[in-house]
């Protein structure tokens, strides 16, 4: 296996070969300060607040694609073979002001101006993918973007504004794109690359097998993905994590395979990647995905980095659990495969051994007869952590219930199914009664705890009345959900 | 030269008569461009060569502090100095300080307080560095909480409000709370510091230069005149850079050091702890009135807190004290010493707060009374302030009211609460009024005119806030030129002191500053014409006197004309009770099931004088309605009840609103010339779309769903414990 020492990617029209590059070094930190783009803005350090967005492409096997990033989380080894656009790329047509700056600036969309370059280039990437952007398109493009200054409105419409130009065929970044592809597939070399910045190091496997070489050869090694939660181990709580192990690079781990079955998901699949896959098969995912964080943590994100923390209050796994998906493990060439809810042990703690690593998640295929919802309360709408998350699968024949699996998160230490309140439901008919008899059973599997960003009770009573809702949408026509009210 | 003037009765509107048509008009922001390409320089950007990086270190707890490891720390790769400085402060200087915060890093008085400066050669040396230099602090600590110390400060009482209570046909005696809450501009505090001889000069991002100046100098021990400071751009500021600021002393002082130019940049969540916050407030407020709604009496007392050495009191009640009739009175506020992070002033201090929650307890009483909320705000509007007996300049509240009201469709609302359901959620409406002082401070400006146009230098800021298309226009308007040809030039102590940015004056001091500099040419002008100024016509880059036009270029002669202004408060501010007004209103729907908020629809009418730039005049409103949502419903930083520190100082806990939480906000302006507040006849506007905004949201909580929230933010827990 061949090794280089060098982390090569293209900086807007730049070809870059860095060999001094360490494990907690960020893109964002390069931009600014080793190459003086300061037009990329620091804003939060942990992914918050999209000051800090910038493009990065990658050769995927459906072609070059462009995702907006954070680039205060992102770390510099991970872009190597990527095409990284920031602000100072882009122009219009004929030069001068792109299409989305000049209605930025006509429509007062920047005031303070420190957020606008990352609100710049979030419409950017949205003008790009969508000529006609609807409203909900814009909000989605801008949920990871915080401005203190406008209250967004004037943003939203710039974003209008900026659609109704066209352009696409002629932006630098299409018309560029055979070139691009090109010399990014020139800087595929197929080794392994090692870099150092003193003791601090980071690497990126060749492919999965050598991924499971460079665990067994580093088992202390921190395992990052998509880098939405690593990324502030080390901006936000400046923790050593050396040697890193990127995966986000290898193409294996972004399959999405599609059988009678089931549908299986790589561990390096991006919550962006898995979107439309996912709501396509399961409709009630579709407002679901978009209460995760925001548009460039769900370009980065991966659903088995999600499920690989452990976090009790990660997004994904109540989803998963309620679907009944299943992962596989993997260490060296071997590999197992359990339940997912089986994966979650305690807080902090899961059956994972050292230098085992997520491979691919298994998600049956929907059945006849099962009834599906999801649901994130949340203090804030958006890019907020859940309080309780919840997911429900009922399977209904005839008015029974004649399976039910019901996942929580944010109830307990780890994600985790309502035994109780599925024993209650299975074999019972499905009415209101039903449901909420089987919401006050919740107590005898959870004692959830209070924290900031709910009370314990809070918790248990928000839970008991998402069963309500589950009857209110499911079994009557009344149902108005917050979306649509 | 200096046209100087003292504001001391009405001013003459010379703006209806000029000929431009520049001001008024929608301009965009000349430097637009520069933000939206990421060109505009932020403190922290434009690098010196050999620039070095610095880490503030925090206290861990409070008490006497030892660095125990700062040798070790100095060995490490790359560091080039450890620096624990008694010249450090302690906190950022409040607002117009001009001297001084409390310095030293012996002694932490609050966990979080900077006590030592790393300096290396790279920015991850240095943050590494810093993470590694282990502080300890060891005492007893202060105390922190607002309960347990006796406060400082005494209300107003006028008349008997207890009888008056007694006697009321409607009494209520409330009692709400606020949280801490933190201004979190986009941009963190960033300063870069280069000495040359005994001068420095210091990017940073602060707001308000002529005070900061002499901050810094009296902090590094030095004269103001070495003192340098350019913060051209500012990412926002809502009261966070209006003192000087820890890192930029600190740069300072390490760039001394080390003979060389250091950076230093808050990480964001040191900037929640070492600037100053809004303080919590507790506020007893107390309504007495008569059986048509009419108060008799009105209590507004609040406790607030602040660091010892801190002269900052958040002023609560300082609309109560003009907002509504009423003889028998009690206003003020406490001040509870505590060892939490320093108080100070945050985006309209004392009415942000204060008229929020006294327009929450008007909307209990138009419950109480039965009346409409609209008809008992206008019942109690005074004829003259009840406070002082002074006049108004204006009164524009009623006009507010029916404009808001007219337009939202109020007369439309079910009176009674929980009247409307759309599946689980409960909808409703609520409004409140809106009060902020007008407050005059002193500016100058000076603008040079050559035949290629005007150049106005202040050292004023533009904090988004529209300073330099404000300006512009001014200057453009008055002396006849298109806005191409004029340039503002602001953020620099090598120009003539501006007011600053803050407290809603910037564009009426500062822009009455560059009108009486554009006088000062317009006069100049006319004697080369030899008419009156007067009489005097400038457009399009030419002067008409009489039955003559000439361009200005050729009156100018191949001479470059200077005029400077100097605008300073005097009677007009004490002889009269200045005031912007507004009335606010909210539709909001509560979800029965989980108790989440959403704010469907907001609309404000606004009162403020002349509107100088009606698109920065919008999105100032905008930003105020939507700080409104996010203090009535997300905004709270939580302070650990041991030892006071802040636990959710980050964005992600730290929760401002973002896009989803923002419905379409509705603005309307309403034409007025107030004479009483200078020669533009216009008011501050920065602030007024958030005072009483939050209460607008919450009035509609209670009216969708009958829970009435009184410890804001109203977060889905407290609003489900309702429900239930």
């Amino acid at each position: 296996m061949a090794t280089r020492n060098e982390v090569r990617f293209i900086l807007n029209g730049e070809d870059q070969a860095i060999r001094d590059v360490g494990a907690s070094d960020t893109l964002l930190d390069f931009l600014r300060i080793d190459r003086r783009l300061t037009g990329t803005k620091e804003g939060c350090a942990e992914g918050d607040c999209g000051a800090c967005t910038v493009l990065v492409g990658r050769l995927t096997p459906q072609g070059l694609r462009y995702d907006t990033v954070n680039a205060c989380i992102r770390f510099l080894a991970s872009v190597d073979g990527c095409h990284v656009v920031t602000i100072e790329h882009l122009r219009g047509p004929e030069g001068g002001l792109h299409p989305v700056q000049e209605a930025m600036v006509a429509l007062h969309g920047s005031q303070c101006g420190f957020c606008t370059p990352g609100i710049v280039m979030s419409l950017y990437a949205l003008w790009m993918a969508t000529a006609t952007p609807s409203v909900t398109e814009i909000e989605r493009a801008l949920q990871g973007n915080l401005c203190r200054c406008t209250g967004y409105e004037p943003i939203v419409k710039a974003a209008q504004a900026a659609s109704a130009g066209k352009g696409q065929s002629q932006d630098p970044l299409n018309l560029e794109r055979n070139t691009i592809t090109k010399r990014l597939s020139d800087l595929r070399d197929g080794a392994r690359v090692e870099v150092a910045k003193g003791e601090d190091r980071a690497i990126l496997p060749a492919d999965t097998a050598d991924l499971a070489k460079v665990l067994e050869e580093n088992p202390e090694g921190t395992i990052v993905a998509g880098a939405t939660d690593v990324g502030l181990w080390v901006t936000k709580f400046l923790r050593p994590i050396s040697p890193a192990i990127h995966i986000g690079h290898l193409e294996e781990l972004h399959e999405i395979a599609e059988d009678d079955a089931a549908i299986t998901l790589g561990a390096g699949v991006t919550y962006s990647e898995a979107a439309l896959t996912l709501i396509m098969t399961w409709p009630h995912l579709l407002e679901y995905w978009d209460r995760i964080a925001g548009w460039q943590v769900r370009n980065m994100g991966t659903i088995g980095g999600n499920i690989a923390n452990g976090s009790p209050i990660g997004d994904t796994p109540p989803a998963l659990i309620a679907l009944d998906a299943t992962i596989t493990l993997r260490k060296g060439g071997e590999t197992r495969e359990l339940p997912l809810e089986r994966f979650f042990i305690d807080y902090g703690k899961q059956d994972r051994a050292e230098g085992e690593f997520v491979e691919r998640i298994r998600i049956p295929k929907p059945a006849a007869g099962q009834l599906h919802a999801a649901y994130k309360i949340s203090k804030r709408r958006d890019e907020d952590i859940s309080s309780v998350a919840a997911a429900f699968r009922l399977t209904v024949e005839d008015g029974t219930i004649t399976e039910a699996r019901i996942a929580f998160g944010g109830m307990a230490a780890t994600p985790k199914r309502a035994a109780k309140a599925e024993a209650a439901l299975t074999g019972q008919s499905f009415d209101e009664a039903t449901m909420m008899k089987a919401a006050a059973t919740l107590p005898e599997d959870f004692a959830p705890l209070s924290d900031w960003r709910a009370s314990a009770e809070y918790r248990m009573r928000a839970a008991q009345n998402l069963f309500r809702r589950f009857w209110y949408e499911k079994g009557t026509d009344e149902a108005v959900r917050l979306e649509t009210a | 030269m200096s046209l100087d003037l003292k504001l001391d009765g009405r001013s003459e509107d010379r703006f209806g008569t000029m000929a431009q048509g520049l001001l008024g008009t929608p301009a965009d922001r000349p430097e637009g461009v520069l933000k939206v390409t990421g060109a505009a320089t932020y403190a922290a950007e434009n690098l010196p060569e050999n620039c070095a990086f610095g880490m503030l270190v925090r206290a861990p707890g409070q008490g006497k502090v030892t660095a125990v490891n700062a040798d070790e720390v100095r060995a490490m790769p790359g560091v080039l100095a450890v620096i624990r400085d008694e010249r450090m402060i302690r906190n950022a200087a409040q607002g117009t300080a001009n001297e001084a915060p409390v310095q030293g890093v012996d002694h932490a008085e609050y966990v979080g307080q900077p006590v030592a400066v790393v300096v290396a050669e790279s920015f991850e040396q240095a943050r590494h560095a810093a993470q590694s230099l282990k502080i300890t602090t060891e005492g007893s600590p202060g105390p922190v909480d607002p309960d347990a110390v006796e406060p400082e400060g005494e209300p107003t009482r006028t008349g008997d409000l207890d009888s008056a209570m007694k006697d009321a046909v409607h009494a209520l005696d409330l009692t709400y709370t606020t949280p801490s809450h933190s201004s979190t501009p986009m941009e963190p505090h960033a300063a870069i510091a280069e000495w040359d001889g005994d001068r420095v000069s210091v990017r940073a991002s602060l707001q308000m230069l002529k005070y900061n100046r002499n901050e810094l100098a009296d902090c590094l021990g030095i004269s103001a005149e070495n003192v340098r400071i350019q913060s051209p751009f500012v990412g926002g500021g809502f009261g966070s850079k209006l003192g000087i600021t820890a890192e930029a002393v600190s740069a300072a002082i390490a760039a001394r050091e080390l003979g060389r130019p250091v950076r230093v940049v808050q990480h964001r969540r040191q900037a929640f702890e070492t600037v100053t916050r809004r303080s919590e407030t507790t506020q007893r407020i107390r309504l007495a009135a008569d059986a048509e709604g009419r108060l008799s009496g009105l209590g507004h007392e609040a406790l607030v807190s602040n660091l010892p050495g801190e002269t900052f009191a958040e002023p609560v009640t300082q609309a109560s004290a003009f907002a509504y009739a009423g003889a028998h009175r009690v206003i003020g506020e406490r001040l509870a010493r505590l060892h939490r992070p320093a108080a100070g002033s945050v985006r309209a201090p004392g009415e942000a707060v204060g008229v929020t929650a006294f327009e929450c307890a008007m909307d209990e009483l138009a419950v109480k009374t039965g009346l409409d909320p609209v008809e008992l705000r206008r019942r109690n509007i005074p004829d003259k302030d009840p406070s002082s007996g002074k006049p108004f300049s204006s009164h524009m509240l009623a006009a507010a009211l029916d404009d808001g009201a007219g337009r939202f469709g109020w007369s439309d609302r079910a009176p009674e609460p929980r009247s409307r359901r759309e599946g689980e959620w409960w909808i409703g409406s609520g409004m409140a009024a809106a009060f902020r002082v007008n407050i005059m401070m002193e500016a100058e400006a000076r603008i040079d005119l050559t035949p290629d146009g005007a150049v106005v230098e202040t050292d004023m800021t533009d904090l988004g806030t529209g300073t330099y298309a404000i300006l512009t226009q001014i200057a453009g308007e008055a002396l006849g030129l298109p806005a191409e040809s004029v340039t503002v030039r602001l953020g620099d102590t090598d120009f003539p002191p501006g007011s600053g940015s803050g407290g809603s004056w910037g564009s009426a001091t500062t822009g009455n500053a560059v009108w009486l500099a554009a006088l000062d040419l317009r006069r100049q002008i006319a004697a080369r014409l030899d008419c009156d100024e007067a009489e005097l016509t400038l457009r399009d880059g030419q002067a008409t006197c009489g039955n003559v036009t000439r361009a200005l270029a050729e009156v100018l002669g191949g001479d470059d004309l200077r005029g400077h202004g100097h605008i300073t408060a005097g009677d007009a501010f004490e002889d009269v009770v200045q005031s912007t007004f507004g009335a606010h209103f909210a539709e909001v729907a509560v979800s029965d099931v989980t108790g989440e908020v959403r704010v469907r629809r907001m609309l404000g009418s606004f009162a403020a004088g002349r509107i100088l730039n009606e698109k920065t005049a919008r999105s100032q409103c905008h930003g105020g309605m939507t700080w409104g949502i996010g203090m009535a419903l997300t905004e709270e930083l939580t302070h650990d009840r041991r030892d006071g520190h802040m636990v959710n100082r980050d964005l992600a806990e730290y929760h401002v609103a973002v896009n989803a939480d923002v419905p379409p906000l509705e603005v309307h302006f309403l034409e007025e010339l107030d004479p009483w507040s200078g020669p533009m006849q216009s008011k501050g506007l920065g602030e007024l779309g958030i005072c009483g905004a939050g209460a607008a949201v919450l009035n509609a909580v209670y009216h969708a769903c009958g829970v009435r929230i009184r410890d804001m933010p109203a977060t889905p827990d407290k609003v489900l414990a309702g429900l239930e």
